[in-house]
Order: structure tokens, then C-alpha cells, then sequence
């Protein structure tokens, strides 16, 4: 099954998701296609005027472009997607997914898809993380 | 969705007795048709979908769970990393981050595989005010 990863760049979320027999979705594949196909610089930074167009199905025009840019990229995944993951509060200083309305938006288009999600927060310790990799297994262990 | 080329990140955990140096080694013993480039992190391979899915999966067994992979949209060649030009690319604070949390994770695959239980930990609760006020007030 195709699960849809937040952050959409996650190492961890990519890994495991792919250790347990799912498709992870992530930002790198769709990147891909842009570098490859299109010769895009330096995506997500530089993009198209089809991101921007397609970047208006899921954000209004009054949204900062910063919003619509990350969710041409991530709305096609998350219509494509099964099931999600959502790890909150990452740091906020993280990398291109560090802009909190766009997070929200990413939970919003979730939560009206009605996909099975399973919703985390990064370990601390190392108690954490067998909680953090044991409820992942069994979600995705019970996705038919 | 390109299927010809893939390129992928392999990241040693920090508490790892692995280095890159061995885990590049390890690869290339491994006879399979990809190409590979040795970074301070682990590792970079890049080649033909199937042949790089082998790498990644047969590089997880190598020792313990302390080798992690993601896709990379990038080319392995890609001029632009760490300071050389122009900075790094975007998803490299990410990697940073999470490169901490590594060893929490091999942890947890660990009880996994020894068919432990986890026990469910609950979440912290946010410092109430009047939690806060007694703090401010407490005379020392």
C-alpha cells in the first residue's frame, strides 16, 4: 500500500515504512521527476508555472506562495496515498518542510481524505523509540 | 515516475561500530551493478531501480539496524553539498536532525526482533500556569 510520509522527507519514516513492505511517498520521488524530466535547477526552490498552477487546487491565491509551492509537491501524494504517518511537532527548524501553515494544511487534506493515519511525535530516548517503531509496525501491519 | 535511475542515501546510525569506509567496502563486495560513492554519513549508490532496492536492502542486514536509507532526488554526482558550492540542498537540516534520533530507532528494531513489547509512554503535558506562577514565586 502507498503511505504517505510527514515530514515528506523523512529518513526514519521512509526507512521503516519500507522495512514493513510499504510504498513510502515522499518528497524525493516526486523531485526526481522534476530533475529528471523537466531540468529544474534546483527544486523545490526553483519550480514551474504548473507547480504554481496545481499548487492552487489545494490552497486559495491569498496563501503565501511558500504554501502552494510545498503543496503542488505534496497534494498529488497525499490523493495518491492509502494510508499516512504524521510525525508533529518536528523541530521547526528542519530543513523545506519547515513552515507550520504548510503543516497544517498536510493534516487538513489527511484528515478530509479519511486514510487511515497514525500521528507521532520524534523519540527522545530509547524507550521512546520502541514505542515509536512498535505502534508504526502495527499500523502498518493492520492496513489491508 | 522515472524507473531507469534511482539514487540512494545510505545513513550509518551514530552509535554504530559501522563505518563508511566499511560499509562502501561491503557494497562494493556485494557484485551488484551500482555505482557508489563514499560520504562522511555512509553512503550514496546509484543505478538501475532493482540493482539499487538489492544494495539498500542487503546493506540493512549488514550489522544489526544500524544502516538507514531514503531515495535521493538528486544524482550522486550532484555538484552542490555540504559547504563546497553554494551550501547544501534543502532536505540536509532533516537528515541532520533525524541522524540523532538513529539510534533510538535501531533500538526499537532491535526489541523488535527479539519479540519484545513496548510500553506505551505517555505524552508530556504542557507546563500549566499555575504550575508556572508557583515556579516564578518560590523563594529561595
Amino acid at each position: 500500500m502507498k503511505v504517505f510520509i510527514d515530514p515528506p522527507n523523512s529518513l526514519i519514516l521512509f526507512d521503516l515504512v519500507e522495512r514493513f513492505g510499504h510504498e513510502p511517498l515522499s518528497t524525493m520521488a516526486a523531485l526526481q521527476e522534476r530533475i529528471d524530466n523537466i531540468e529544474v535547477d534546483m527544486p523545490p526552490m526553483n519550480v514551474t508555472l504548473d507547480d504554481v498552477v496545481s499548487g492552487l487546487k489545494y490552497a486559495g491565491i491569498e496563501v503565501p506562495s511558500g504554501v502552494r509551492g510545498r503543496l503542488a509537491v505534496w497534494g498529488p501524494m497525499i490523493e495518491e496515498a492509502d494510508a499516512a504517518i504524521i510525525v508533529d511537532d518536528p523541530p521547526f527548524s528542519f530543513g523545506c518542510v519547515g513552515c507550520e501553515r504548510s503543516e497544517l494544511m498536510v493534516k487538513y487534506l489527511i484528515k478530509r481524505r479519511n486514510i487511515p493515519a497514525l500521528r507521532l511525535t520524534y523519540p527522545n530516548s530509547e524507550e521512546e523509540g520502541k514505542a515509536f517503531v512498535g505502534k508504526i509496525k502495527e499500523f502498518l501491519e493492520g492496513l489491508q | 515516475m522515472s524507473e531507469e535511475r534511482e539514487t540512494r542515501l545510505l545513513m550509518i546510525s551514530p552509535s554504530s561500530r559501522l563505518t563508511p569506509e566499511m560499509l562502501a567496502r561491503n557494497i562494493h563486495s556485494m557484485g551488484v551493478e551500482v555505482g557508489l560513492k563514499e560520504t562522511c554519513y555512509g553512503c550514496l549508490i546509484e543505478g538501475r531501480r532493482e540493482s539499487v532496492l538489492k544494495v539498500a536492502e542487503m546493506a540493512r542486514k549488514l550489522q544489526g539496524n544500524s544502516v538507514f536509507s531514503k531515495r535521493r532526488a538528486y544524482r550522486m554526482g550532484d555538484p552542490v553539498r555540504c559547504r563546497a558550492q553554494h551550501g547544501t540542498r534543502p532536505g540536509y537540516s532533516q537528515l541532520e536532525a533525524e541522524w540523532a534520533a538513529l539510534p533510538f530507532i535501531e533500538a526499537g528494531l532491535d526489541a523488535l526482533d527479539k519479540g519484545e513489547k513496548y510500553k506505551e509512554i505517555p505524552a508530556k503535558e504542557k507546563l500549566s500556569v499555575e504550575k508556572l506562577i508557583e515556579i516564578c514565586e518560590v523563594k529561595l
